[in-house]
């Protein structure tokens, strides 16, 4: 047989073979269901974000984390918190999360909205959640300095850490002194 | 002599076997080159790799090595994995002296047709990381590899090392291999053999679930366990192809043997013509890489 990338090809079918596969699990949240987890009871306010350049560069430099920011995913509760949904890379697809931040300035909690990975769903577990209650623009918000790693998930506990610490720059930066 | 879907049959039947496997594995970004992406603590993955080795001096030269594997995640830092290997050669006077000859050829072949299905033998392997290129600057880690069998027995050793840039969308990888073994399938002789390659690979995430990359290959083979003397050099360069999703992925790699760049001293200037090295080597490498974690 001579090679050809035609032949190459032939090979394919291989995979179809094996390609059926018992589902794993997936995390899906919607918006609503998120801010209702965050702050239950309350009313919110869309409130989108005009963000400079020098803003967004100052994201970029102090959490490291390139992907765009999507301003318009801004809302205000009723008791003048904050609800912001972000993304950031995750081992194959986008992790979607969302990030709550109280009048103080201090994290209310973080919950992750979609996640479809092969491994590390221990990310949307309370355990790990639970790490940037109370944190605020003044914590390191550094993996493997004031965030535990998980195992088999440092890609996304990595991005996620970097995601919050982009967003309560841009709360410093953009949302704290708004009226 | 099997019909040539037969022996396809009989090449890939390890990998049918374990088909009914709901799987999951450290995932194979590249075709050759090793990363420090290991498997979870405490996780299994089954993966079926299928190489085409395809075109030597003249002839017709195919052999085609698959090797089924499961890995497993010991803890957060090291893996193990087990392989089962099996060949298919196929050879018609490939070597520039009308020769019937190469990897897995036996001497006996003279110049009349060759063909073989086998199994080759079995390898367990263990990697452990020591830093991690998703926090570290510098990933690094090492890999130890022991295969026996009726075609060989091996040892092989890699350092790996790894960056990542650009939130890990890009990864630059390098692979120092050493390796020694002892070469049987000629028997009664038996060939004494030790190799040292370089190995380079670069990966960017192009899309979500998608990468492509390039790879390098520096290889030299020598004769003696103890690199003692030098046979052969050549250098492969070609493109790579994965994909991925949480319940499987696929990689596709092939690398070219550049030509005149390559070199041989012993045993015999049959193995080096054209400006390529044979023996094991052809013109074109194909790998497919398929994994599943269980």
């Amino acid at each position: 047989m001579n090679w050809t990338p035609a032949s190459a090809l032939l090979m394919l079918p291989m995979a179809a073979l094996v390609a059926p596969t018992l589902a794993h699990a997936r995390i899906n949240i919607g918006t609503e269901e998120a801010q209702q987890r965050l702050f239950p009871g309350q009313k919110f306010t869309p409130s989108p974000v005009f963000l400079t350049e020098v803003q967004r560069d100052k994201m970029r430099e102090l959490s490291s984390v390139r992907e765009p920011f999507k301003s318009e995913r801004v809302w205000r509760s009723a008791n003048g918190g904050w609800f912001i949904i972000d993304e950031v890379l995750g081992k194959h697809e986008m992790v979607k999360y969302a990030l709550a931040i109280l009048p103080n300035g201090s994290i209310k909690g973080i919950e992750v909205m979609e996640y479809v990975e092969s491994y590390g769903y221990e990310v949307a577990d309370d355990a790990w959640r639970q790490q940037f209650v109370g944190k605020t623009i003044d914590a390191p918000l550094k993996l493997k300095q004031d965030i535990q790693n998980l195992s088999g998930a440092t890609l996304s506990c990595k991005h996620l850490t970097d995601g919050v610490k982009r967003l309560m720059v841009m709360y410093e930066l953009a949302l704290k002194n708004a009226k | 002599m099997l019909s040539r879907p037969l022996r396809l049959a009989a090449l890939l039947a390890p990998l049918l076997s374990l088909s009914w496997l709901p799987a999951n594995a450290g995932e194979g970004t590249f075709g050759w080159v090793y990363t420090l992406d290991l498997q979870p603590k405490g996780t299994l993955e089954f993966e079926q790799r299928l190489q085409v080795n395809q075109g030597q001096a003249r002839g017709h030269y195919d052999l085609w090595q698959a090797r089924t594997e499961l890995e497993y995640g010991v803890s957060e830092d090291f893996q193990v994995a087990g392989y089962l290997n099996t060949s298919r050669v196929s050879a018609n006077q490939n070597y520039g002296d009308g020769s019937t000859s190469g990897w897995l050829v036996p001497s006996s072949a003279g110049s009349s047709p060759y063909s073989r299905t086998r199994l080759d033998g079995v390898s367990l392997e263990g990697i452990w990381r020591f830093t991690n290129p998703v926090i570290d600057p510098v990933g690094v880690g090492f890999y130890l590899e022991a295969t026996t069998g009726a075609v060989k027995d091996e040892l092989e050793s890699r350092l790996l090392l790894q960056s990542n840039f650009l939130d890990d969308r890009l990864v630059v990888a390098a692979n120092l291999q050493l390796s020694a073994e002892k070469v049987k399938f000629n028997a009664p002789d038996i060939g004494k053999e030790s190799m040292a390659d370089l190995l380079l690979g670069v990966s960017y995430r192009v899309a979500n679930n998608w990468t492509a990359g390039m790879e390098y290959r520096f290889h030299n083979d020598f004769e003696g366990y103890a690199f003692n003397k030098q046979t052969q050099r050549a250098h492969f360069i070609g493109p790579n192809m994965h994909y991925a999703t949480k319940d499987w992925w696929v990689t596709a790699a092939w690398r070219y043997q550049l030509k005149g760049q390559s070199q041989c001293w012993a045993p015999g200037e049959a193995e080096c013509s054209n400006g390529r090295v044979w023996d094991s080597h052809s013109r074109n490498e194909v790998m497919f890489k398929f994994g599943r974690p269980l």
